[in-house]
């Protein structure tokens, strides 16, 4: 905004909201660096503009602040939060222990003596290609796959 | 009730096809479970020991272990080795077959 500064000797001669910047700052609290000074030093009139100005930061900033530590003293004390977390953790247990067992899948026959899986020999090269021929016919069979379409797929619902 | 109808048509193409493969997987002696499954883990049909279940494990495995390579074409083979026989999990573009033999 170099068109606030660019007459700074005059300003004296000049009528203060020719000097606002046309798009307000977005972010209020943070003025621009010689903004202040040219509002308290130069414009005799300017004293209440900067209270307004003052008082609008003031109120907009306060509604960008959400005061964190007042919410948490007035919603909980200490021994009430240590309460709902115990709570939740038993609710939690009972919960998790009514659960299926969904924690058991594993792949089948893991082994619990890795050194002799490590040290036996390769895994045959036939193996390996012989899965890599099933794994292309299930994808020739599934991409094989059509609907075969013999009714209409648009239906009338049990319209008298 | 038509609609329905069409979807199980559907369902039963698909079966053929996979599923008979599937079934001439099993008949080889040293083979004791085959899964196929798409790129997210859905089961698209399995036999002997691997379940439903093992589709999401599967697919992950082919995924992770594809993420290794550079080379999109190069398709790695996982085998999760056992003293009691090895799982081989391959994929095929948008499938994932894992194949369960035991030792012969």
């Amino acid at each position: 905004m170099g068109c606030c500064y660019s007459s700074e000797n005059e300003t004296t001669e000049q009528d203060p909201d020719e000097r606002k910047p046309l798009i307000p700052h977005p972010n209020p609290v943070s003025k621009p660096p010689n903004g202040t000074d040219w509002i308290t030093t130069n414009v005799p009139s300017a004293r209440t503009d900067e209270q307004a100005l003052l008082t609008s930061i003031l109120h907009k900033t306060a509604q960008n602040i959400i005061d964190v530590s007042a919410a948490d003293s007035v919603m909980m004390e200490q021994h009430e939060y240590m309460d709902k977390a115990r709570q939740y953790s038993t609710k939690l247990a009972v919960l998790s222990n009514s659960l299926p067992q969904k924690k058991a899948l594993a792949l089948p026959s893991l082994t619990s003596q890795p050194h002799q899986v490590l040290a036996s020999d390769l895994v045959p090269y036939s193996d390996v290609q012989q899965v890599s021929k099933i794994a292309a016919y299930a994808y020739s069979a599934i991409s094989q796959i059509k609907v075969d379409a013999k009714e209409e797929l648009v239906v009338q619902f049990a319209i008298p | 009730q038509n609609l329905n109808s069409s979807r199980y048509l559907r369902l039963l193409i698909m079966e053929s096809t996979l599923e008979q493969h599937l079934d001439d997987t099993m008949k080889n002696p040293a083979v004791v479970g085959v899964l196929c499954t798409d790129q997210q883990g859905h089961n698209l049909g399995c036999r002997g020991s691997l379940s439903d279940e093992h589709g999401g494990v599967v697919s992950v495995l082919a995924k992770q272990a594809a993420a290794l390579t550079r080379d999109p074409t190069d398709t790695p083979t996982v085998c999760l080795e056992s003293e009691s026989g090895n799982i081989l999990v391959r994929s095929h573009g948008t499938i994932t077959v894992a194949v369960h033999k035991i030792a012969s």
